[in-house]
């Protein structure tokens, strides 16, 4: 059971996690909350369904597309929506909810209520260590999660784009002051942040079917792993995310399986309590 | 000369007003509400009740509709959540002045309607919420043409396990007033049976039930009695299989519909080979003439067969309606309320009688039959209850 539960939990966490950075980026350099994050993801979903589904797409070119598309969404929604009302977060935040609600009965009118299933990658499952059988398609999305994570930290980290969001999530006026089009960056941050929804969504729809309002589980864990690991840090959506995971499974193996959420929101609270930024969260001056 | 042509004006402009009037009268319709989910997670069954209502309309109206006039149905999304529900039933009362509400298939939504009902005092006939408090109650306005919790477990679930021989079984709920209102009557049910259990709670929302499932296979139970709803279920299946939990154990889904949607297979796989289902309904079994009615006229206005037994239950539960409403000849509460307990109409699941005995769940109760069907090689066997079945068990 332990191992199971610890092995499950690394997964779950991992893609808790992959949910969770596209939240992250935009916070930290937009400081916009974006509500329509599930829905975005949910929307790739739709997307790689039709593509490789319905048209019979190779699946690795369906999710490509279906992020591609997504990430232009997302440019499209920055342009009209979000950019008239910088300089208030509040509109913004109201703004992205609507847009929630709105995909979602979008997706209602367009999809129906039904559960709809991209074509899986793999097939069967791994006896895993002898001890127990573990879900291929899940092991896959793992190693396509961590791929992903790994490429937004070497975009972050090491490249000229990533040091300009540092820079511009740092201090905005002084990114300005050398020469940086924030409007701009703004515009591909968003982007990027609805292109990661996008990635987590073509990598789960497999594993879990996408449905109209599925995206608000999702949404909601990724708020809770960006507070818990701290607003805008990459590594504290990894790191909070693997907690979640760990937590939520070791405490359903153990205690109950009735409140397996619950447990997410008291690690969250005692988090908050020791440091009100969270773990990986810079104080405000 | 010019005083004829003013009256030949006049005369056209009465006529014409009259036609109007006319018109306006012959278009008069009483309306009856319908309550259930067309937004949220289970919006679904919001699909399967519009299906019912406009065969249902289209078939009364058909007869000569209800005390002369045309049945017409408004449809309140409640979104699955008792707040919007009630709301959504007072608003049903208050605007739209509906004579009677039908619906309703979350168990949690219905016992806040029930409230609503009492204290407008307007029949309330549910359809698809399963919970016995509902009817247990005793609510002089609170009906039921449909599956109580009581009903599906001592005649069909419990019957089909001591039937098959199973000698352990696993329960499994989602924490909702169904889920856990049919567990515990389950956990009574196989005691008296002496058959061995466990049982644990699943979350509602949850999409991983890999621990779940964990326990459920360290128990190594033969049948196990999944009380999920929804897309859960279909997650809940196919990770069973993942984890080869099956075909070893035979699970059950205890609520039927999800099973029978459209992209079960493409959701399940493989997995969904060899999984029970509870089902009022069933493709090549049908009770009465009016069942094989309604599946020709479902296949002829929607280019296919019913995939949702609920679109039935829903279709049932307006003909109850408009024959309570023709027999009391009136729109007033206590006449319905009093037509509707002496009800005997055949409907496409049997007979309908409504228990009139106070002091338990029977009261304004009635259960259709329920069947225990299994995919055998993606084609529905029906498994129980003996005289109904079409084949054997397979594992």
């Amino acid at each position: 059971m332990l191992a199971l539960a610890t092995m499950n939990g690394l997964v779950i966490g991992a893609i808790y996690a992959l949910a969770a950075l596209g939240v992250s980026l935009v916070v930290g350099i937009m400081n916009v909350i974006n509500f329509a994050h599930g829905e975005l993801y949910i929307l790739a979903g739709y997307f790689s369904y039709i593509l490789a589904d319905t048209l019979g797409m190779h699946f690795v070119l369906a999710m490509v597309l279906a992020v591609a598309l997504v990430f232009l969404f997302g440019i499209f929604v920055e342009y009209t929506l979000i950019r008239p009302t910088y300089g208030n977060d509040m509109y913004s935040l109201i703004l992205t909810f609507i847009l929630s609600i709105v995909l979602q009965n979008a997706y209602l009118l367009i999809f129906g209520p039904y559960p709809n299933k991209p074509p899986g990658w793999v097939g069967g499952a791994t006896h895993v260590f002898g001890a127990f059988y573990y879900g291929n398609q899940r092991l896959a999305a793992l190693v396509a999660g961590a791929v992903v994570i790994a490429f937004v930290f070497v975009l972050v980290k090491k490249t000229w784009f990533g040091r300009i969001i540092r820079a511009t999530s740092q201090d905005r006026e002084m990114a300005e002051l050398n020469g940086v089009n924030t409007t701009r960056l703004n515009m591909l941050s968003f982007g990027l942040g609805c292109a990661l929804a996008a990635a987590a969504g073509v990598i789960l729809a497999p594993v879990f079917p996408v449905t109209p309002t599925a995206g608000v589980p999702v949404a909601l864990t990724a708020f809770v792993v960006v507070v818990l690991g701290g607003m805008g840090s990459l590594w504290g959506c990894v790191v909070g995310g693997l907690i979640l995971g760990l937590v939520e499974n070791l405490g359903a193996a153990y205690i109950s399986t009735g409140y397996k959420h619950v447990f997410n929101f008291i690690i969250l609270i005692l988090v908050l309590l020791v440091r009100p930024a969270g773990l990986f969260g810079r104080r405000e001056a | 000369m010019r005083g004829k042509k003013m009256s030949i004006r006049v005369l056209v402009l009465v006529l014409g007003l009259a036609f109007a009037v006319g018109s306006a009268w012959a278009q008069e319709t009483i309306k009856v509400g319908v309550v259930g989910p067309r937004t949220g997670t289970a919006a679904a069954t919001g699909k399967a009740f519009e299906e019912g209502i406009k065969l249902a309309t289209d078939y009364v109206n058909a007869k000569g509709g209800v005390l002369g006039k045309k049945l017409e149905i408004v449809f309140e999304d409640t979104a699955g959540a008792p707040d919007k529900a009630a709301s959504g039933f007072e608003r049903l009362v208050t605007r739209d002045k509906v004579v009677m509400v039908l619906g309703e298939s979350h168990s949690s939504s219905a016992l806040a309607e029930i409230e609503v009902a009492e204290r407008f005092k307007v029949p309330f006939i549910v359809v698809e919420a399963w919970a016995d408090p509902i009817t247990a109650k005793n609510y002089k306005h609170v009906f039921r043409a449909g599956p109580s919790n009581s009903g599906v477990v001592n005649e069909t679930i419990a019957k089909w396990v001591v039937h098959e021989k199973f000698k352990k079984a696993f329960i499994v709920a989602e924490n909702t007033d169904w889920g856990l209102g049919i567990a515990e009557l389950t956990k009574a049910a196989l005691t008296k049976a002496g058959v061995q259990f466990d049982f644990l709670v699943t979350e509602r929302q949850s999409q991983d039930h890999y621990t779940e499932l964990s326990k459920i296979k360290a128990y190594d139970p033969d049948v196990v009695l999944a009380y999920v709803y929804g897309t859960g279920l279909h997650y809940f299946v196919a990770q069973a299989g993942e984890v080869k939990l099956m075909p070893k154990a035979v699970v059950l889904d205890g609520a039927g519909p999800p099973s029978l949607w459209p992209d079960y297979w493409k959701n399940v796989g493989d997995a969904g080979d060899l999984e029970c289902f509870v089902s009022s309904m069933h493709e090549k079994v049908e009770l009465t003439p009016l069942a094989t009615e309604f599946r020709e006229a479902y296949v002829k206005a929607f280019g296919g067969p019913p995939t949702d037994y609920k679109s039935r239950s829903i279709y049932d539960s307006i003909l109850i309606a408009a024959d309570a409403i023709n027999r009391a000849g009136s729109t007033d509460s206590d006449k319905l309320v009093d037509a509707l307990e002496k009800t005997n109409l055949l409907v496409t699941r049997g007979t309908v009688k409504f228990g009139t005995e106070k002091g338990g769940p029977g009261y304004h109760q009635w259960d259709p039959p329920m069947l225990v069907v299994q995919w055998q090689k993606r084609q529905q066997v029906v498994l129980y209850p003996p005289e109904a079945a079409t084949g054997k068990l397979m594992r």
